[in-house]
């Protein structure tokens, strides 16, 4: 079954830009644990980490970290799964568990994302 | 001389592998030893990918504990804020620059870039595209990895802000 009918080339682009974009986001959630004139231990106390979530630019940004870093991750279990073994059903029920575990993680980020930005 | 049949081939070149129906499955996918560095490579972004992405769930969850106050979030902090825990973000650290580094080098790879012209296979037959462009790009993956841990290590045990 074919990944929502993308071809295998749509998505190893998909997969190249997810990581490189992700790989610059990530950096910038780093510098927020050791780059803001505190120690790192400093920097995860529980009113620092609030207040990171109540910057509107922060929130956004954890959310393309966990969308593009869950499309990278679980696309690419999915490739070491089908490099594994090939057969139509292997595909479609790989293809279909990798989504389904993507959009739960991706929801279940989102739910910590929207209740942080709210304490 | 000449090729040998496709059965003969797998025997020869699988050690202890047992081969069915012409798959070695995850042992052939973790053997290095009849490759190179090339290899080696090939199953550490496989490994150092999977790993990232369970540690990545394992974020979410550990994070997920803000939303309960701040007792569960400092209860969750004595589990991960430890040597252990710092240790283990340690080798979080290096898994993920190599991953970068040398996922950045299959990109170029990919697009042709670092591969050589094609040439006539000659004796030994070493591929073109296998070349020291490729080994270099493995090796400064693996120093960045470490120099990436060594500067992680100094601000979790030392006093880098």
């Amino acid at each position: 079954m074919p990944l929502l009918k993308l071809r295998e080339s749509q998505i190893m682009k998909i997969h190249y830009l997810t990581g490189i974009c992700a790989v610059f986001f990530v950096a910038i959630h780093i510098l927020f644990r050791i780059g803001m004139g505190m120690s790192f231990n400093e920097s995860l106390e529980f009113h620092n980490v609030v207040a990171n979530y109540h910057n509107i630019y922060y929130v956004i940004l954890l959310e393309l970290i966990l969308v593009f870093i869950s499309i990278h991750g679980f696309n690419g279990l999915r490739i070491i799964l089908l490099e594994l073994k090939q057969n139509q059903w292997w595909e479609s029920t790989i293809t279909i568990l990798v989504l389904a575990a993507m959009i739960g993680v991706i929801a279940y980020g989102t739910r910590t994302i929207i209740i942080g930005s709210q304490l | 001389m000449g090729i040998k049949p496709n059965s003969e081939n797998n025997s020869s070149t699988g050690g202890d592998i047992r081969i069915k129906s012409g798959r070695e499955g995850l042992m052939g996918w973790l053997n290095p030893t009849r490759y190179g560095w090339e290899r080696v490579s090939y199953w550490l972004q496989r490994l150092t990918g999977v790993g990232l992405l369970i540690y990545f769930i394992g974020h979410i969850y550990e994070t997920s504990s803000l939303v309960n106050g701040i007792n569960a979030w400092n209860s969750m902090l004595e589990l991960t804020q430890t040597t252990g825990g710092h240790i283990f973000l340690l080798l979080v650290i290096g898994a993920s620059t190599f991953h970068t580094v040398n996922g950045l080098r299959l990109i170029f790879t990919e697009s042709g870039i670092g591969i050589g012209r094609p040439g006539r296979p000659d004796y030994p037959y070493d591929a073109t595209s296998l070349n020291y462009k490729q080994k270099s790009g493995i090796w400064v993956a693996l120093l960045l990895a470490t120099i990436a841990m060594l500067y992680g290590g100094m601000v979790m045990f030392g006093d880098v802000n």
